[in-house]
């Protein structure tokens, strides 16, 4: 059957006319049976047009036994040029070769296709030998047809940031030979953004590349964001005999010496950083929400200062006999609940303090309270019923996302199952499953005034969503593969989201546009984290490292090199003076956020070329690794008074 | 002579050979089905690769296209962002897209204990409920276990300390019937100490006396507990 199948696209001049015409064939006697066969569930036939029109891109190019000799001629001019020029015209190498293999695959020359594979697979660089497994097992049309993150390759223009002297030694070279079909295959498939200045290092390219899609366009990365706090609302701390006195937030000090308070704004001008109070529509602050507000300035006032010379305890909490069963982790805010989300489809709460969880009565108990004493609130909770645990059933897949709101009184999860739950923890019941991903959901989170939450899932895109809309209110396409992480910015302004095709992008929440791309890792992202002061994001891949960028200019300033495995947890501490991270080695590292985040040369001529020359200071910045025994760090989690967290699941081997 | 060898060649070519030999027969019949429609003399290419693909349509599902995706993005990110409304108590969807609405109905209780002991546990609750929390003694989920362990602790308690009553339509009767005209089964009793040790799977039209002597001793159990309950 495959000799036959090779056989109709073997002739070179018409060879594209005729595939295309099997293919209309095939397209009438597909039409044909729907009418015919009213099946239930019924042949899905809509979605062949459009992906034979995607797909037809490929037409025949020149001779499929030529390819070869195209690629290595190529090959050999490169590796000829001057060294200057030779690191960045090699970025053409893996484009180039995955286009024309998937060109051979197309119109069906599957020994070419083979023997392509074979002689070239072994020159591309090591960070792309997963997606090379994958392409090896791509060997007929019909393949390409189900994979969706290759349709989404194949029409997307690889971009390439090449500098204009090698640009223009490239364009000479090709346009004078006769190979004009690798210039046509360049102009078609690949998006070459010249800048002028100096060529690229080696160096400075491979921390840039790694993406399904090349790197991003300078463009991409130019529009404004608004990367700065909103401003905190003002209101009176209460003085406590006991506690010593706290500021009051205009900034004027009581009696005693002024604490330096870095959470609110002691100036009256509106940052320029800053988005407009009321760029997005937020919920109100509730009298328990100002009530939480004063009570994180007490315990601020009394947070340890962290630095190289003060390093935080670390409290790890293992999960015993859950088996690798837990696959996803949360705690509040206030560090007294700990969520955990299992492969069973359970959802279980745990209160870390010694105060039990406690549900509020059934309607008929409650009919029969006094409303109107003092400690009515203490009345309507269940003693009989308190407990350390609470389980949650409803998910009919693995959970893996949990996300508690700020104000504690719901709890969100996302599951393989395609939905993402709402559950109240005042009844400790589901309230809402909110239906929209018909894919597994991998990450979900709560803004951080409530009222939002994001999720992102296997079908590629991310969902904003508001706990009282049935329907998402935003949705963020743009990846070429599963989204696997979202967060917010401290603001609620802005979403990162990370994904399987390695890049990270920022998305506007009020008009859903997409802001930064942030290209470099070499695996899909699996942890991201937003400093507390909104300029910089951590974000760290299934590579083993963590990668620092700056947000307002769009720009890679920091690679931390260390960890040997996927980073599963990152986070800043409460002022920002450390980041930890978490993976699956087994180990948590804490690194100077401080030092890595100054001196950033950000004149104008790295911002308009978009790259940077990375320190090789990962040795310098690491102030401490700690091992666990035998446990993946799956959370990290600073209290409000800088003591660090860490959850995971114990693992025998 | 081969043994339980999941490691083993030999246990990974059988599965091989009954996975393939399973799917190649779907698909070659139903190429044959195809290319007898199409009138042709024997089965060809073509045949096979549109059986492979009705099938493939039919067991799997990939995530839309690209373009579609930024299309519906584009709608969706078009209109502005709801205001929201101040002091408006938990912000949920309208009730019928939540999970909030009760499945059960409150029953008060009472002492009608001899008419009872003919009575047996439970059966389904009413089809089209949505159960998804622990409080509910559903069966055949999980929360079965809970129950369990509510029984060995030796005291009936129920879960929030209510004892509910369900309705219970007749198999054959519509769901909504609201007064089941059945003499079987009508309201019945939820006691999680008679779901425990039995693991219960009866329908809902099983009345079964002979377990009336057997369920006589938990029955009087249930009893005084109520009196318990009522002096509470």
């Amino acid at each position: 059957m495959a000799e036959g199948a090779g056989r109709i696209g073997r002739w070179t001049g018409w060879g594209g006319c005729a595939t295309l015409l099997s293919l209309a064939v095939l397209q009438a006697l597909l039409l044909l049976f729907a009418n015919v066969f009213a099946v239930g569930g019924g042949v899905v036939v809509e979605d062949q047009p459009d992906v034979s029109a995607v797909l037809s891109a490929y037409n025949q190019q020149g001779d499929p036994t030529l390819y070869e000799e195209y690629y290595s001629g190529l090959k050999h001019f490169i590796e000829c040029s001057l060294d200057c020029h030779r690191a960045e015209l090699s970025q053409l190498f893996y484009p180039l070769f995955v286009h024309m293999y998937l060109e051979l695959v197309y119109n069906q020359h599957e020994s070419e296709a083979k023997s392509f594979f074979e002689r070239f697979h072994g020159d591309q660089e090591c960070y792309y030998q997963d997606d090379l497994r994958v392409l090896s097992s791509l060997t007929k049309k019909e393949h390409m047809k189900g994979n969706e993150t290759m349709l989404d390759f194949r029409t997307s223009k690889f971009v390439l940031r090449i500098s204009r002297d090698s640009y223009q030694l490239l364009k000479r070279h090709l346009q004078e030979k006769q190979n004009n079909q690798i210039w046509n295959i360049v102009q078609e498939h690949l998006y070459i953004d010249i800048f002028d200045g100096m060529p690229r290092s080696k160096q400075q390219i491979d921390a840039m590349v790694g993406s399904l899609a090349g790197e991003a366009k300078r463009e991409a990365n130019k529009a404004k964001v608004f990367f700065g706090l909103l401003k905190e609302p003002e209101f009176d701390v209460p003085l406590d005999d006991e506690d010593e006195e706290g500021e009051n937030e205009e900034g004027k000090p009581k009696k005693k010496k002024p604490k330096k308070d870095s959470v609110g704004s002691k100036s009256k001008k509106q940052d320029p950083n800053a988005p407009p109070q009321n760029r997005i529509p937020l919920p109100e602050l509730k009298d328990s929400d100002k009530l939480d507000k004063v009570m994180n300035m007490k315990e601020a006032a009394r947070r340890v200062r962290l630095g190289p010379e003060c390093l935080p305890s670390i409290c790890f909490y293992t999960f015993l006999n859950a088996y690798q069963g837990l696959t996803a982790v949360d705690i509040t805010d206030d560090s007294s609940m700990i969520v955990g989300g299992f492969a069973d489809s359970t959802v279980r709460v745990w209160s870390v303090t010694p105060k039990k969880l406690r549900s509020v009565k059934t309607a008929a108990d409650l009919s029969l309270i006094d409303k109107e004493s003092d400690d009515v609130l203490e009345r309507i909770m269940d003693e009989k019923t308190a407990s350390e645990l609470k389980i949650l059933y409803g998910h009919s897949g693995p959970v893996y996302g949990t996300s508690f709101s700020p104000d504690r009184n719901y709890l969100l999860s996302c599951s393989e199952d395609g939905t993402v739950r709402l559950w109240s923890l005042q009844t400790f019941t589901c309230l809402v499953g909110y239906k929209g991903h018909n894919y597994p959901v991998w990450d979900t989170q709560f803004s951080p005034y409530g009222y939002y939450f994001v999720s992102g899932g296997h079908d590629r895109v991310a969902r904003l969503w508001a706990t009282d809309h049935y329907q998402p209110l935003r949705i963020f396409a743009g990846h070429l593969a599963d989204v696997t992480c979202t967060r917010f910015h401290p603001n609620s302004n802005y979403i990162a989201t990370g994904s399987a095709d390695r890049t990270i992008r920022l998305w506007d929440v009020l008009n859903g546009n997409c802001v930064r791309i942030f290209t470099g890792h070499k695996g899909p992202i699996h942890s991201l984290a937003f400093s507390p002061n909104g300029r910089f994001l951590a974000t760290g891949a299934t590579d083993g490292r963590v990668l620092l960028w700056d947000i307002g200019h769009g720009l890679m300033v920091g690679e931390l090199k260390g960890h040997t495995d996927t980073i599963y947890a990152l986070r800043f501490s409460r002022d920002g003076e450390i980041l930890a991270s978490g993976s699956m080695d087994n180990t948590v590292r804490l690194w100077d956020a401080v030092k890595a985040f100054e001196d950033l040369e950000t004149d104008d001529f790295t911002t308009a070329t978009g790259h940077i020359n990375l320190p090789e200071n990962s040795q310098d910045l690491l102030l401490g690794t700690y091992m666990t025994k035998s446990t993946p760090v799956v959370h990290l989690h600073f209290t409000r008074r800088n003591l660090l967290l860490a959850a995971g699941a114990y693992s025998s081997q | 002579c081969f043994g339980w060898d999941p490691e083993g060649e030999v246990f990974f070519l059988l599965i091989q050979v009954l996975f393939f030999k399973g799917y190649v027969t779907t698909i070659l019949e139903d190429a044959k089905i195809y290319s007898s429609h199409a009138k042709k003399s024997s089965v060809d290419a073509d045949d096979v690769r549109l059986a492979i693909q009705c099938r493939t349509d039919q067991s799997f599902t990939s995530p839309p296209p690209r373009d579609f995706l930024l299309d519906i993005a584009r709608q969706k990110n078009q209109t502005p962002l709801p205001l929201i409304k101040p002091y408006s108590g938990p912000r949920l969807p309208p009730d019928r897209y939540c999970l909030t609405a009760p499945n059960y109905r409150l029953k008060s209780l009472q002492k009608k204990v001899s008419s009872s002991a003919g009575r047996i546990t439970v059966p389904r609750l009413s089809v089209g409920a949505v159960s998804s929390r622990p409080s509910t003694p559903t069966l055949g989920t999980p929360s079965a276990q809970t129950v369990s362990v509510s029984t060995k602790v030796g005291t009936p308690v129920s879960l929030t300390g209510q004892r509910f009553t369900v309705q219970i339509p007749s198999s054959q009767a519509a769901v909504k019937s609201a007064t089941p005209t059945t003499p079987t089964v009508q309201n019945v009793l939820i006691n999680p100490s008679l779901i425990g040790p039995k693991n219960i799977l009866i329908t809902t039209n099983m009345v079964s006396s002979q377990n009336t002597s057997s369920e006589a001793n938990p029955l009087k159990r249930k009893h005084e507990d109520d009196d318990d309950y009522d002096n509470l």
